[in-house]
């Protein structure tokens, strides 16, 4: 029936196979044996969704259950929508090709804040009220995950229930307690309240009462049932015994990443204080090398894929990395694969590694600097020199690469015009440092791509108090990037500082600006984070529309002692912490890594101990 | 060095996957099943798959061919069924053979296609697909890379089994294919809009690759 429909409008759209499933290790069931149904749904088009490890981990666990079966959702494109919208096809599972509305979760992963516009859009897509106290039913119940829960108040009122940190040992235990609350035919709040009193991580915005002082910031945020305060994100305690798929769904179309992927580490020992990936995932915890090699082998056989790569938030961290490259070489060479290495820092790159690397494929280099002066990186705890960069950099000129792409942040904390001339003064050593080399690469030129994103303060960071630079601010801080540069080997790119603007806000934001959320979706606010579809005007209409002052959240200084949105989930690193740290980067002062001294952030009460000596 | 020709169906779901996409999907196939596949001697050595007569996004196929190579002999059933382990159920291959025929040789494809309209009887549609078939000549607009041409086509194509149902019409239609001449049936059904002034609706699906001698391609 569905197929029949979809039949009538796949010819017309761009990418059809984005919309019909049936791909390779894509899972099918009878659903007549199946007691709950979840939709994995991803706010965004289907080649950035398929990309995402954490989708293919959970979609393969719950699969795992037979009474279970999940499939996934992606946002269609615009031509899609329109389609659907017109011939009446609601939103459907790209498995069974049924409606939403039939399935018992509704699931989301909020991988970037940008995204939030496109989750309601999915829901009406999927006939639902968007706002959650207008679902009244058990089912559909309506949750999410993913990064952006740290702090989900702009969304709080769009989503049923919310999970805070790792999903392979919380999920299906969700799942479960709501099989039986269906079959008991238990009520919506009933089954809020148990899931947030017995599941690890489980937040639950409507048990939670937010009281705002007279100038907006927060004066208290209270529960008012029994249920935690705070609330707690759930980890998997032993990572080298989590669960891992030996099968991805092997997309028909391009995705941004078509490739296997195996997780080498979770957590990160650096302490950027910018990051909030590098605080949000803590504490820090390994797979062993011989696990990694089983998970990719499989991946592999199970795929066909010609590319793997060991992914984490910082590869060359992982203590058994070259052991772990000692045993994939042994099988990728043979069966044609390339093995890629997606984030290596700067001061741990060795000669040895790039030789590793080399053997399976040339491509271009790319390191994060971060910062173009050293006061500047010491602030943000970026903890390598300019030396080290430029040791880099000759390693891989005499290694034979030409080009090199370095990645930088402008708008940063206590931040002059001179650190922002200082990005593109690296940048020219790298050039001068190229042509200096009498073991350089004959007859090429070097290229040196300097890519300069807008900071956004985030959440559970050292800068989480911090004001974001205005719009103004970031385009006074571009023109003089551009006009510093004096040679053609530098080529320049940064990101639109609109987009940049408005994710701080989302970021940041309280449950204040659910009302601006739905008020720009419903001008037809959708896929912000795509160009052709943001509208910086709308978001404008929406703030004023709502009484909304968007500066109260991006260009304003907390003080410490303010209560923050997200300051009753409990990401295991302390307020305490963030506040020294905060104050250590306007002091210039560096912390170091974990690995070397441990500085308390707090984390390892997750684990219930220290986070290297225990093992 | 073993030349393999495989006859799949591309069906279902699977008939809007791109030419380019299946050929992703064939190797990445063909990598899985363990084959022992020629890879070519290049700087950057892949597997060389052929395929004959690739058909249009979005329609069904039951006849699609793909040629590779095999540095040591298989048995051919064993590599259907070792391929058949690796592809999604919408395509799967049915038989396996060396190459007789080389692609030149193909001269005509057959299809099985049913029309509807929102706005138009079937009887109408019917009618006008016969009228469409004496035309001549039946001069149509062709998109090549060159910009639009108008070309006859009433030599290139035929129709038979002309049936009636309820809501529908369906036909066998005949086009001539291959490198040299190829006619697209989005052209017939194009004309028959044109000709209807309404939106057609078309399920198709080649059932067969032939010859000038109207031999199966093998």
């Amino acid at each position: 029936m569905m197929m029949d429909k979809l039949n009538r409008i796949l010819p017309l759209v761009q990418k059809p196979a984005r919309y019909t499933g049936g791909e390779l290790n894509s899972i099918m069931k009878d659903k007549n044996k199946i007691e709950v149904r979840f939709a994995f749904c991803f706010p965004d088009l289907y080649e950035v969704g398929m990309s995402h490890l954490g989708m293919k981990i959970l979609y393969s666990l719950l699969n795992e259950k037979e009474n279970v079966w999940c499939e996934r959702v992606f946002a269609p494109g615009a031509d899609m929508e329109a389609q659907m919208r017109q011939n009446n096809i609601p939103l459907y599972g790209l498995e069974s090709f049924d409606p939403l509305s039939e399935f018992d979760f509704i699931g989301f992963t909020l991988q970037y804040e940008l995204c939030y516009t496109t989750v309601l859009n999915m829901l009406d897509l999927a006939g639902l009220p968007v706002r959650s106290k207008d679902r009244e039913e058990l089912t559909p119940l309506v949750v999410a995950g993913g990064p952006c829960t740290c702090n989900p108040e702009p969304i709080a009122d769009f989503i049923d229930l919310f999970m805070l940190g790792e999903g392979e040992e919380q999920l299906p235990a969700l799942v479960e307690l709501y099989r039986k609350a269906k079959a008991e035919g238990r009520s919506k709040k009933a089954f809020l309240m148990q899931a947030a009193k017995e599941i690890p991580g489980i937040y639950v915005p409507m048990f939670y009462d937010v009281a705002y002082r007279s100038d907006g910031a927060i004066d208290s945020v209270k529960p008012n049932e029994d249920v935690p305060f705070p609330i707690t994100k759930a980890i998997v305690k032993n990572l080298d015994q989590v669960y891992y798929p030996d099968q991805f769904v092997v997309p028909f179309i391009e995705t941004v990443h078509d490739r296997a992927m195996v997780e080498v580490l979770r957590g990160c020992i650096r302490g950027c204080r910018f990051c909030q990936a590098g605080f949000i995932y803590r504490p820090f915890r390994e797979k062993n090398f011989e696990t990694l090699n089983k998970n990719g082998r499989n991946l592999c056989d199970s795929t066909g894929y010609e590319e793997i790569s060991l992914s984490s938030l910082s590869t060359s961290d992982y203590s058994q990395l070259e052991p772990l490259l000692d045993k994939m070489l042994t099988w990728t060479d043979e069966s044609k694969v390339n093995l890629s290495l997606p984030s290596l820092r700067i001061d741990n790159f060795s000669e040895e590694l790039l030789d590793k690397i080399k053997k399976v494929r040339k491509s271009g280099l790319t390191f994060a600097p971060e910062a173009g002066t050293q006061r500047m990186r010491d602030v943000i705890n970026k903890n390598i020199s300019e030396e080290e960069v430029l040791n880099t950099c000759k390693t891989a000129f005499e290694g034979g690469y030409t080009s090199v792409k370095l990645y930088f942040m402008m708008g940063l904390p206590t931040e002059t015009d001179d650190d922002i001339r200082g990005i593109i003064y690296l940048a020219q050593k790298i050039v001068d440092l190229f042509y200096s080399l009498p073991t350089k690469p004959k007859g090429k030129g070097v290229n040196v791509t300097v890519s300069v994103a807008g900071f956004v303060p985030k959440p559970h960071t050292p800068f989480e108090f911090e004001p974001q630079d205005t719009m103004d601010e970031l385009k006074r801080k571009q023109a003089i990037l551009l006009d510093t540069v004096r040679s053609r080997k530098i080529s320049v790119k940064y990101h639109a500082s609109d987009v940049t603007v408005l994710e701080g806000v989302l970021a940041r934001g309280d449950r204040k600006l659910c009302d601006v959320l739905e008020t720009a979706w419903k001008k037809g606010c959708k896929l912000d984070s795509w160009d052709e579809f943001f509208s910086l005007e709308r978001w404008n209409e929406a703030y004023a529309e709502c009484g909304i002052d968007p500066a109260f959240y991006s260009n304003r200084l907390r003080s410490y002692d303010e209560i923050l949105p997200w300051d009753h989930l409990d990401y295991g690193v302390t307020k305490a912490f963030l506040i020294r740290e905060n104050k250590k980067a306007h002091e210039s002062n560096t912390t170091a890594h974990c690995r070397a001294i441990c500085s308390g952030c707090g984390a390892n009460c997750l684990l219930g101990g220290n986070c290297f000596d225990a093992r | 060095m073993t030349p393999v020709r495989i006859f799949f169906h591309k069906t279902g779901r699977a008939k809007y996957i791109s030419h380019l996409d299946i050929y992703r999907c064939m190797q990445r196939a063909v990598k899985r099943s363990g084959l022992p596949v020629w890879y070519t001697e290049g700087f950057n050595p892949h597997m060389y798959l052929t395929f004959a007569l690739p058909i249009s996004l979005g329609y069904e196929s039951i006849c699609e061919s793909m040629d590779f190579k095999l540095t040591e002999p298989v048995e051919f059933d064993q590599i259907v069924k070792r391929l058949n382990n690796c592809l999604p159920p919408d395509l799967q291959a049915y038989s396996a053979a060396e190459p007789v025929m080389k692609t030149e040789k193909i001269f005509w494809a057959d299809y099985q296609i049913r029309l509807e309209s929102e706005n138009c009887l079937p009887e109408e549609l019917a009618k006008s697909l016969e009228a469409s078939c004496e035309t001549s000549p039946l001069m149509v607009m062709k998109k090549t890379k060159k910009g639009e041409k108008e070309i006859d086509i009433s030599p290139l194509f035929s129709c038979s089994k002309i049936q009636t149902e309820s809501d529908g019409v369906t036909f066998r239609l005949r086009t001539r294919a291959g490198n040299e001449v190829n006619l697209n049936p989005s052209l017939v059904i194009q004309e028959l809009e044109k000709q209807a002034k309404q939106k057609i609706f078309a399920a198709v699906t080649r059932i067969a690759i032939l010859t000038e001698e109207c031999k199966n391609f093998c």
